[in-house]
């Protein structure tokens, strides 16, 4: 064992290179107050809403893939703005990001993925097919 | 004449059994009754009058003896054998419902005789009942199955396994309201009773006899009345039951709310069923002072009419005319800033058919707090002489039950069949039961009893009026004890209508000051809808003639749908508001809609065409954003900036009572006895008349179809349909 | 393929009529009125939902209104309402894993204590008066979220005697989680969108028209 591990020198190394590669001790604090948490690892991809998904095995599994949202959306992200493209390989599902996996089907009539619209005009409205127990008058329309 | 079916000709005719009757007044100048004899029920000593059946002595002390055919307000039958009692020193069981009492005779319902006879009867009635219960519409409230499972026996005998003995009789078709399972008949003849004694329309018979007989109408026909539904209710099986409600609920899965019928101007008391927030059924309740347990089937099954163009949400014409759903705060403040911007006096309310008293009330408060005093009703009520001062001017004042007890009726231009069937229904059993004659004045219409046609030509009245007219009918008026004098409000909207009204008035006073009964009243005036006598007791003007010439900018429709306020007869520019339930004439000539409740949906004061204030109560929410009536013009009235001086119903009701207290007195009739003063009043309107006394209503057809809420049920559209395909049918 | 443009043309307008004939019209226009326009893709969100102020004095209150909003959705205190097995899957956010406590959502036994009201499991008829008066007892502002299919609509037990078809019947239902159970991430993503709601609060802006 040597003697900066028996110091906890490299944890103060990590903690320097962690600043250093979220850019500097400003983006870091920026980094922190938007996410709560400030980690290094390497750049795995980036999906076509500018989402960056990072990986390093040194944390445990679970947390060893994370996905840091495009800078636009600021405070306003949410789980549902990962592409599904993106969701299998961060939750373990596979191992390689879809941009390495020439396996997976790509089809026309797949739909755009969107996120989740509740709370906002897009949201989805269930509607039922079942008669109305009333019928509602309808006004014989004057012009048209 | 042969006024009585023969059935009821042959049965014994007990004064006893016209029971309701003898509570009334009048019933007691009959001759003073016989003694009274002392039969035994049960051991029960029990005092009645002679005629009475053993049935009824039974009824008397609390005994219940079970019976399909027997029915207090049908000819006795005797012909389902349920009610046999044993009779001591009688060789065999006696039919209760047929047999009069005898002195010291000693009845015993529940010995094991009679529970024998009773138990072989309905095994007899079952060998040729189907076991359909489950699929059919009258379980749970079935005469027969509530018997076999009280005084039934516990095994069958029932043998046929090869299904060839049952009786199986092939349905017939009576009509869209009626369906008929014929197999399931008992040949109770309840329905062929009622047809012919209460409806008059004798066109229920049975043929055949044993096992093959049928009850129909011997020639596919559709049953031909207005009180058809009732043989719906009589049926204690389920061969007749209703199209309309066919598999739509079971009775007990329904909630039944006590309510108040208004589509005629008798106010009928009613249940109203619904379940999960919509009405199924309607079905009568008794009240002996106005419906008996009658209805007619326009109040009975024009209740899907509920459920179809309704005005659900507020609406508001667009850039183009047309009219486009908009939230309630849009709409309120579209027709506040129409109210505030109208002149004073150029502001116009309509109350229609259907309004309420509540919110006539606060739309008159309203409109007044505008500085406008124009509030009119659609049917028009002539304003001279004592004009809507006087409540007995407008109102039936001999009431409905008395009419019965009435020995000569004159009909003044009124087909009081369509105008108010169980009026008419009431007419018929004095006609029948009491040998009274009616006479008519107006065209000549089937009345389902005979009468002595007038002719139809007004100065009849004033004949009659005036004692000069030779008619055979003017000896008989003067020689009648208790006439009745009824009066169509149809004849009043012709120019002529103050004058006729001053005839009949004049007619109907001369009598009643020559009747040795001074209680009696003559004088009856009867309103074609359920909303005008409360419109006219709070003060709304009769008629819209008038208010419409002077040219009203802004016209405050609630629920006027019989068009009589058109879009040709407004100035340029004006602004309609609309409030009520169904989208009709009203609502398509609105620029403004506020969607309100129908009668099912909010508790409101009716008052009948006798005067009497009867509330309807909340059965189902209204649908949407439709509210109640009277809460719209309160909160409107806010945002005009007038608010009204009441939040709740029952400051509301406060308001009301302010007015008239007649109009809260709930169930209760007032007399009203200022017909002297009316009379006087109406000295100088006694013309020479000259035109011709035509009734709106005079065939079937007419009958089905005329308030908002009957043009929109399809029910009513179908028995219009089958009406005019009948009267076209050969037989 | 004339046909099947013919049938793309219409079938909006009849599905939009579908919906306005249903019981859904009202919802529809509701959502017009108060919901968010829906966000694009790649468009830059700034933090406040309120960014159409005309004056000053708009302004200010809408910032009032940002802080009052982030201090409320900074501290949800649920009052558990557990029902059934979704409460096993409620203790989860509560436990280390999930951590609620880091959005500072801290379960309060009281209802007086707290903001938002977890529905979680079948909601019984025998229960259901409960429900109602642990929710009159909650001081406003408060919500409710509906965790898992009984609660939401009755769910496996629709056609029982004895379950409330959805708690929406009893009490107003702000976050409907679906799952049965919903998994304790689900839950906590309903969380975190009532926090969303919690944002779009107009709290002081309502007062301020007035």
């Amino acid at each position: 064992m040597s003697l900066g591990k028996i110091f906890a020198l490299d944890k103060v190394a990590t903690f320097f290179n962690i600043i250093r590669q979220n850019g500097g001790i400003r983006a870091s604090l920026y980094k922190l107050y938007r996410q709560d948490e400030l980690k290094d690892g390497t750049l795995v991809g980036e999906d076509k809403y500018g989402n960056k998904y990072f990986e390093n095995p040194r944390f445990f599994y679970g947390r060893n893939r994370w996905v840091e949202y495009n800078d636009k959306a600021y405070l306003n992200y949410d789980g549902s703005q990962v592409p599904a493209e993106w969701f299998g390989w961060l939750h373990y599902k596979t191992d390689l990001p879809p941009h390495k996996d020439p396996s997976r089907p790509k089809y026309k009539w797949m739909a755009d993925f969107t996120e989740n619209m509740s709370g906002t005009t897009g949201q989805y409205v269930p509607y039922s097919t079942t008669r109305a127990k009333v019928e509602p008058w309808v006004p014989k329309s004057k012009s048209s | 004449m042969l006024r009585q079916p023969l059935s009821r000709a042959l049965t014994l005719s007990s004064p006893v059994r016209a029971a309701p009757l003898a509570a009334r007044p009048y019933a007691a100048q009959a001759p003073p009754p016989p003694e009274k004899v002392e039969v035994f029920i049960d051991d029960k000593p029990v005092h009645v009058l002679p005629g009475t059946t053993i049935l009824q002595a039974a009824a008397l002390v609390g005994v219940e003896i079970p019976r399909f055919c027997y029915h207090e307000r049908l000819a006795v039958a005797g012909n389902c054998r349920m009610c046999l009692v044993e009779i001591e020193r009688s060789p065999k069981p006696a039919a209760a419902c047929a047999m009069p009492v005898m002195k010291g005779m000693r009845v015993k319902t529940n010995s094991d005789l009679t529970k024998k006879a009773r138990e072989g009867v309905m095994e007899f009635l079952l060998v040729n009942h189907p076991l359909d219960c489950p699929i059919c519409d009258q379980g749970g409230e079935c005469d027969l199955q509530d018997q076999s499972m009280a005084f039934g026996s516990d095994r069958s005998r029932f043998t046929d396994i090869h299904f060839s003995g049952k009786r199986a009789v092939e349905d017939k078709d009576v009509g869209p309201l009626i369906k008929t399972i014929m197999t399931r008949c008992i040949h109770c003849t309840r329905c062929i009773r009622f047809a012919s004694e209460v409806a008059g329309v004798d066109d229920f018979g049975t043929t055949g006899r044993g096992s093959d007989m049928q009850v129909g109408t011997y020639v596919e026909k559709m049953f031909l009345s207005e009180l058809s539904g009732n043989i719906i209710d009589l049926c204690p099986v389920g061969a007749l039951t209703s199209k309309p409600y066919s598999f739509a609920a079971r009775p007990w899965e329904t909630r039944r709310i006590d309510s108040v019928d208004v589509l005629d101007p008798l106010g009928s008391n009613i249940v109203i069923a619904t379940r999960t927030n919509e009405v199924l059924r309607i079905l009568p309740r008794t009240n002996e002072e106005i419906n008996e347990e009658w209805l007619s089937d326009k109040s009975r099954f024009a209740c899907d009419g509920l459920k179809r163009q309704r005005l659900v949400t507020p609406m508001m014409t667009d850039s183009r005319g047309n009219l486009t759903p908009v939230e309630w705060e849009d709409a309120m403040v579209a027709a506040a800033r129409a109210l505030r911007d109208c002149p004073p006096g150029k502001l116009l309310a309509v109350a229609g058919d259907l309004a309420d008293a509540e919110s006539l009330v606060a739309l008159k408060d309203l409109v007044n707090r505008l500085g406008s005093d124009s509030t009119c009703t659609e049917q028009y009520f002539p304003l001279d002489g004592a004009g809507i001062d006087l409540r007995s001017s407008y109102l039936c004042n001999t009431k409905i039950a008395n009419v019965e007890d009435a020995d000569f009726v004159l009909l003044i231009g009124t087909n009081t069949r369509f105008e108010a069937p169980l009026l008419n229904a009431r007419i018929r059993k004095a006609f029948i039961h009491k040998d009274t004659d009616v006479a008519l004045i107006g065209p000549k219409v089937d009345l389902t009893y005979e009468y002595i046609h007038v002719g139809d030509s007004a100065s009849a009245v004033k004949d009659l009026a005036t004692g000069s007219s030779s008619h055979e009918v003017m000896k008989r008026l003067e020689a009648a004890k208790r006439p009745v004098v009824i009066l169509g409000a149809d004849q009043l909207k012709t120019p002529e209508g103050a004058a006729i009204l001053a005839y009949t008035q004049e007619l109907a006073l001369r009598l009643q000051d020559k009747l040795e009964d001074k209680k009696w009243k003559v004088l009856n005036v009867l309103q074609r809808t359920a909303s005008q006598v409360a419109a006219l007791d709070i003060g709304y003007q009769p008629g819209v003639g008038a208010a419409l010439q002077a040219g009203p900018q802004v016209v405050y429709l609630l629920g006027a749908d019989s068009g009589v306020v058109s879009r040709d007869q407004l100035p340029k520019g004006a602004t309609v508001i609309y409030q009520g339930h169904h989208g009709d004439a009203g609502a398509a000539i609105a620029d403004i809609v506020l969607p309100g409740a129908a009668y099912t949906e909010k508790r409101a004061t009716y008052v009948n065409a006798e005067g009497r204030a009867q509330q309807t109560l909340v059965a189902v929410t209204p649908p949407g954003k439709a509210r109640e009536d009277w809460k719209i013009i309160r909160a409107l009235s806010e945002v005009v900036g007038q608010r009204l001086p009441y939040d709740t119903l029952d400051e509301v009701r406060d308001r009301l009572s302010e007015i008239s207290p007649a109009l809260v007195t709930y169930g209760d009739v007032q007399d009203n006895n200022y017909f002297a003063q009316a009379r006087s009043l109406a000295q100088s309107l006694q013309k020479p008349v000259s035109g011709k006394v035509d009734v709106q209503l005079k065939k079937l057809e007419d009958f089905f179809m005329t308030d908002p809420i009957s043009r929109a049920s399809p029910t009513m559209a179908k028995c219009v349909q089958a009406v005019i395909k009948q009267k076209s049918s050969k037989y | 393929m004339q046909a099947i443009k013919a049938l793309g043309a219409t079938a909006p307008s009849t599905l939009l009529s579908v919906v306005k004939k249903g019981g859904f019209a009202p919802i529809v226009d509701q959502i017009r009125q108060t919901h968010l326009p829906a966000p694009k893709p790649n468009e830059t969100r700034p933090y406040s939902p309120f960014q159409d102020a005309s004056n000053m004095a708009e302004m200010a209150v809408a910032r009032l209104d940002d802080l009052l909003n982030w201090g409320r959705k900074g501290s949800i205190w649920p009052m558990t309402f557990g029902l059934a097995c979704c409460a096993v899957e409620m203790m989860h956010i509560a436990a280390p894993r999930y951590d609620m406590d880091r959005y500072g959502v801290v379960f309060r036994a009281s209802p007086r204590q707290s903001d938002v009201m977890i529905v979680a499991g079948t909601l019984t008829n025998k229960m259901a008066p409960a429900l109602r008066k642990v929710y009159d007892q909650m001081p406003d502002p408060r919500w409710v979220i509906s965790m898992g299919s009984c609660a939401n609509g009755g769910g496996y037990y629709h056609y029982s005697y004895s379950v409330v078809r959805g708690c929406d019947r009893i009490v107003p239902v702000d976050i409907y989680v679906p799952g049965c159970p919903p998994t304790a991430e689900a839950l906590l993503y309903g969380v975190l969108q009532l926090q969303k709601k919690v944002k779009r609060m107009k709290t002081l802006q309502v007062w301020y028209r007035k």
